[in-house]
């Protein structure tokens, strides 16, 4: 098995997680191969091994079609690999449940249901009394900012308020993971930061798992713990980053710190490498 | 007001030169129209005719209802089954272009000229449009959707029914508006090739007869019965789908 070096010792080692961390999700050998129109075999991801640790917040981050989303749906049990397993505390995922959150770049909001009905989806199907649900509910919204929005229906929302909308939906449920897929790619870029934020900032309160997927070097460098950097074609691990930066994380102090801006540059350097590789074979 | 009137204005500037044309051309077989619409009230008050235009809508009510009920679970599950699709597609293609009235004989020879016969080919002729909808109405279901119903424990058939189904629910309603339409021609066409009761009887019968203040006073009710039907729909569609309609829209309805 090829171990994939962390170069986490050349950092200062993390002081943020008190506890003892325990695996919540491992990944084991996972290889994912499609079949393409011309029937040739596509590689997708080919031999991923990988731990993710209770309460971490990990970033996946990749170039297009590096098999990055494959992987988070793997783990989310919306797809199968064709080979190895991924396990969920020790159980090895079989489909999807709601133990795992997805939040995905589309919103994938049920547009015949309004604000509420959307957030309160999860806990009815769940056997949640409606009473109940709906005052979660209606809590849930505030979090994310849209009080006062619970009875519009997704179409009348922006794309910035539609993902606001399909994270409650998710944290509604109470899923131990959140799987999001690039879930502020379709977004501006003043929305983006605003979200960002809004997320650190929910995500701080119970220090959810969380993986994260992305393009963005800095988003992911913002957010994480753990940055997963991938190359592509094949689909592999190229580096796994601990990211070792105070929290509460505020963006414009993170901004002016040379340990946010080393990150960035350095891993941008080692994408920048990868690409003349490619260009070259 | 505009929007209310257009409609009505439609019809009466229609009615205008059905008038001048018809003095104009001044032909027994082309009553004027108002000869025609004072023939009206005659059929509607006469036991018998009316007895017949009853048939005629319980008739069509039965065979679309019964097309609707089998049609959007059929459709759904080839939109979201591969399986079931390439099982039923065939099938359809092939029934598809056939005139549903070219089958009547033969369904005729097979069940009689009554009430089940032409039930049978109201049924055929709406089922095709309502299945079709339904099909391209659950294939173009986003996957995520899907997805995220699976994440909160739906089980298949809860996504079918609590997903696609009403994701798919505006598409559906078009066929099903289409599927109404068809109804009505089915209703008459199958009342003209076994005529035994129904609004189509009294209109060809009166034909035959060269009664034709009768003919076009029928053609003007069943025309009135489809626009009728037609907004009756349209507004409980719209209510349905309300969540899904463009802000600004152009009717394309009486309702």
């Amino acid at each position: 098995m090829k171990v994939v070096p962390s170069r986490s010792s050349e950092w200062v080692r993390p002081v943020t997680s008190q506890r003892p961390a325990s695996t919540i999700i491992g990944i084991d050998r996972v290889s994912q191969v499609f079949q393409t129109s011309t029937r040739k075999d596509h590689v997708a991801l080919s031999d991923i091994s990988l731990t993710i640790d209770e309460g971490a917040f990990v970033s996946i981050l990749g170039p297009s079609g590096c098999g990055k989303s494959t992987l988070l749906y793997i783990v989310g049990g919306f797809v199968s690999p064709t080979r190895g397993t991924a396990r969920m505390k020790g159980q090895p995922i079989t489909g999807p449940g709601p133990d795992r959150g997805p939040v995905f770049q589309e919103f994938a909001l049920f547009p015949w249901k309004t604000v509420l009905g959307n957030v309160m989806y999860g806990p009815r199907q769940q056997g949640v009394r409606a009473t109940e649900a709906e005052a979660q509910s209606r809590m849930l919204i505030q979090m994310v900012g849209l009080k006062g929005y619970e009875n519009f229906y997704p179409k009348e929302l922006s794309g910035g308020m539609k993902q606001r909308v399909a994270l409650a939906r998710t944290l509604a449920y109470h899923p131990e993971v959140l799987l999001m897929d690039e879930p502020f790619g379709a977004l501006d870029a003043h929305t983006r930061t605003r979200l960002q934020n809004d997320l650190l900032n929910i995500w701080e309160r119970d220090r959810k798992t969380v993986l994260f997927v992305t393009h963005s070097v800095d988003e992911a460098v913002f957010l994480s713990d753990k940055v997963v950097m991938m190359s592509k074609s094949p689909g592999r691990i190229r580096e796994v980053i601990d990211i070792d930066l105070p929290r509460p994380r505020r963006r414009n102090e993170l901004l002016l710190d040379p340990r946010y801006q080393k990150y960035v540059v350095e891993i941008e350097r080692m994408f920048d490498e990868s690409d003349e590789v490619g260009s070259a074979s | 007001m505009t929007r209310r009137a257009a409609p009505v204005l439609a019809c009466v500037g229609l009615l205008a030169v059905w008038q001048i044309a018809s003095l104009a051309l001044e032909s027994d077989s082309f009553p004027t129209a108002l000869e025609a619409i004072r023939t009206i009230p005659d059929i509607l008050g006469d036991k018998e005719s009316l007895i017949n235009i009853l048939a005629s809508l319980r008739r069509m009510t039965i065979g679309f209802g019964i097309a609707v009920l089998v049609s959007i679970p059929l459709g759904l599950s080839m939109g979201r089954s591969r399986a079931v699709a390439a099982f039923f597609n065939p099938l359809l293609m092939v029934v598809y272009p056939v005139p549903k009235a070219a089958l009547m004989p033969i369904i005729m020879l097979w069940l009689g000229v009554g009430d089940i016969t032409k039930t049978l080919v109201i049924f055929l002729g709406v089922s095709l449009p309502v299945i079709y909808h339904s099909f391209e109405g659950a294939k173009a279901v986003e996957e995520k959707m899907l997805w995220s119903g699976a994440a909160m424990g739906l089980s298949p058939l809860q996504r079918l029914v609590r997903i696609v189904l009403p994701a798919a629910l505006p598409e559906i309603l078009t066929g099903c508006r289409t599927g109404l339409v068809l109804a009505l021609i089915t209703m008459i066409t199958s009342e003209m090739i076994a005529r035994q009761s129904g609004a189509g009887n009294i209109l060809f019968n009166a034909l035959d007869m060269g009664q034709y203040d009768t003919v076009y006073a029928m053609i003007i009710i069943v025309g009135a019965m489809g626009i009728c039907l037609d907004a009756a729909f349209e507004r409980i569609r719209a209510r349905l789908v309300r969540w899904s309609e463009p802000q600004f829209d152009m009717p394309l309805s009486f309702s």
